[in-house]
């Protein structure tokens, strides 16, 4: 009996001691990987408070190894301020533009295609829909600068927002579709039984109930407007240039002001990075374009 | 009445994805049939264009350079991502909040994230040269050797789209029913038999969709190059849609840029046809 409990006790110390080594090991692997998540940024917030002196220097403690300098912030929005909010202001103009005629359009597509069915298949449609995200920008770029140039829309900020709403549209008519798919339609339902039509519903009873979708696929259409480079980098040249444009634009300072490419660097990340933090639900969704849920 | 109301909520979006997508499509199809260039007449040059492709050398390297990255991408981020994702998937406090810290890169604009990685890369002051110094190893010459740059473009784009893979992964497995992983333990203790024969079964078919998707982004990348290495040394790092934007934006050959663009159209549709012909029917 005694022997019995001793052999089950040993048996259960080896156990935690070999469940405590798994944690241990688990967590150092996880710091690990956010540690090399995270550093690049880290890095580039230590540098963006560097002298260009001291940029080339690989030091991180601040005081310590180097003197801190507002410098380059000071730089990027004092002295060289008109130019950033220019092109800050220009990227939020288009972001904002193209977000409103995505989730405009992806509303009602996504509503029609949840609610109703259509001769050549929803599925078809849908697939449609989304798969423009598959095509390569490079393709149409020449197309749209042709006609641009041909309009004048050329370095216009309209033009950007066709461009932009055109790139965001799939990820709002997923997301819109998702959301009214898994709505119950008894309210709406009952609305048409009771005499209204089919525009007063989704005005009436639907839409008030789509906000935090709308909300969330608001914010990863602008997210991803904002990022937009190529497009931008032929179809704009003054007055239309946004702010992806100004980081591309160090190009003639390649390997040497660190500092600086370091400060426009997360001034770009910055706005897209903190839009993420709110739409966790809908990322995996939305970027596998509705073929896992997250 | 109820049967045309249905097009009205249609129709906005059918026309804009026409108008803005199919047409210039269309357009860049014709495009590739002739000669267009800026400032001289345009002409039809039937298929000339396509068979320029392929005696083109600088088609060939940057096709090596492209397919390099989509499958070293494709292989790293794959088999990283799934594996942080088994070891986040660990009754780990605070998931939620790392998860959220582990999806920062792909939110980050990727021309912003290839001067990321000029800073990362820098030969003499980046920290991964001091690593690797620190370490007692040689500095890599990632600007001024061929492969380093090649395998700095590479390594930019597999940490910037392992958090993809990650969450994709994290949401599949966090669906695998408890009790069937409760149910192996009494019979093995050994973590990879779990995961080899009841968690990768059933994660596979999200695993599938995701690595479809990873191959037509990285078959398209332009912009991580573009800032990291601007296609050099040379144009040893230059990938095929780098090259198109050089001959049609920079050249001004339309014509032959469309010709090239339309083979990336062709192996993304293919992709996209796969991808769709899986997942379609949660579109009904």
């Amino acid at each position: 009996m005694a022997t019995t409990l001793t052999h089950v006790k040993t048996a259960e110390v080896r156990q935690t001691r070999l469940g405590d080594w798994r944690k241990i090991f688990l967590w150092v692997a996880v710091i690990f990987v956010l540690f090399i998540a995270v550093y690049p940024f880290f890095w580039s917030v230590i540098t963006s408070f560097k002298q260009q002196k001291d940029a080339l220097i690989p030091s991180l403690i601040p005081w310590v190894q180097f003197e801190p300098t507002l410098f380059n912030w000071q730089q990027e929005f004092g002295v060289g301020g008109a130019e950033t909010f220019k092109a800050l202001k220009n990227s939020s103009l288009i972001a904002i533009g193209a977000t409103i005629v995505a989730t405009t359009l992806g509303t009602t597509v996504g509503y029609g295609l949840a609610r109703f069915r259509y001769g050549v298949g929803n599925r078809n449609l849908v697939s449609w829909f989304l798969s423009q995200r598959f095509l390569p920008p490079i393709v149409t770029v020449i197309p749209f600068k042709i006609f641009y140039g041909r309009v004048g829309l050329i370095d216009s900020i309209p033009g950007m927002i066709l461009v932009n709403a055109t790139f965001v549209l799939p990820f709002a008519v997923l997301i819109m579709r998702d959301f009214f798919a898994e709505f119950p339609k008894e309210l709406e339902e009952a609305a048409l039984v009771d005499g209204a039509n089919h525009r007063q519903v989704f005005l009436r009873v639907a839409l008030p109930v789509a906000g935090p979708s709308l909300v969330a696929a608001t914010l990863i259409c602008f997210a991803f407007a904002w990022n937009e480079f190529l497009f931008a980098s032929q179809l704009t040249t003054l007055n239309a240039k946004p702010y992806t444009l100004l980081v591309s634009g160090l190009d003639s300072v390649r390997g040497i002001m660190f500092n600086f490419v370091s400060t426009r660097m997360l001034i770009t990340v910055t706005v897209p990075i903190v839009l993420s933090l709110f739409v966790q639900r809908y990322i995996v969704r939305g970027l596998t374009f509705g073929a896992v849920k997250g | 009445m109820k049967s045309r109301a249905k097009y009205y909520f249609l129709l906005p979006g059918v026309i804009w994805v026409l108008v803005f997508t199919i047409f210039p499509l269309i357009y860049s199809l014709y495009l590739s049939f002739t000669n267009a260039r800026l400032g001289r007449p345009t002409e039809f040059r039937g298929l000339d264009n396509y068979g320029r492709i392929f005696t083109d050398s600088r088609v060939q390297d940057t096709v090596i350079m492209t397919l390099f990255v989509v499958i070293g991408s494709l292989v790293l981020t794959m088999l990283i991502g799934t594996f942080v994702a088994w070891l986040f998937n660990h009754d780990i406090p605070g998931i939620n909040r790392l998860r959220a810290i582990m999806t920062m890169p792909l939110f980050a604009a990727p021309i912003a994230v290839g001067y990321l990685g000029v800073i990362i890369f820098n030969e003499t002051h980046g920290p991964v040269n001091n690593l690797i110094m620190a370490l007692g190893g040689q500095p890599v010459q990632w600007v001024v050797n061929p492969w380093g740059a090649r395998f700095s473009v590479l390594i930019t784009d597999v940490w910037q789209w392992t958090p993809f893979v990650f969450i994709v992964a994290l949401a599949a497995m966090q669906s695998v029913p408890e009790e069937l992983v409760e149910a192996a333990r009494l019979d093995t203790d050994s973590a990879w038999v779990i995961f080899r024969h009841i968690t990768f079964p059933l994660i596979a078919p999200a695993l599938g969709t995701v690595a479809l998707l990873r191959m037509v982004e990285t078959l398209k990348i332009l912009d991580i190059p573009f800032t990291l290495t601007g296609g050099g040394p040379g144009t040893a790092s230059q990938t095929f849609s780098y090259y198109v934007f050089q001959r049609g934006l920079r050249d001004f050959e339309l014509g032959y840029a469309s010709a090239m663009s339309y083979l990336l159209v062709i192996i993304c549709s293919v992709i996209a046809g796969i991808y769709f012909w899986r997942v379609r029917a949660r579109f009904d």
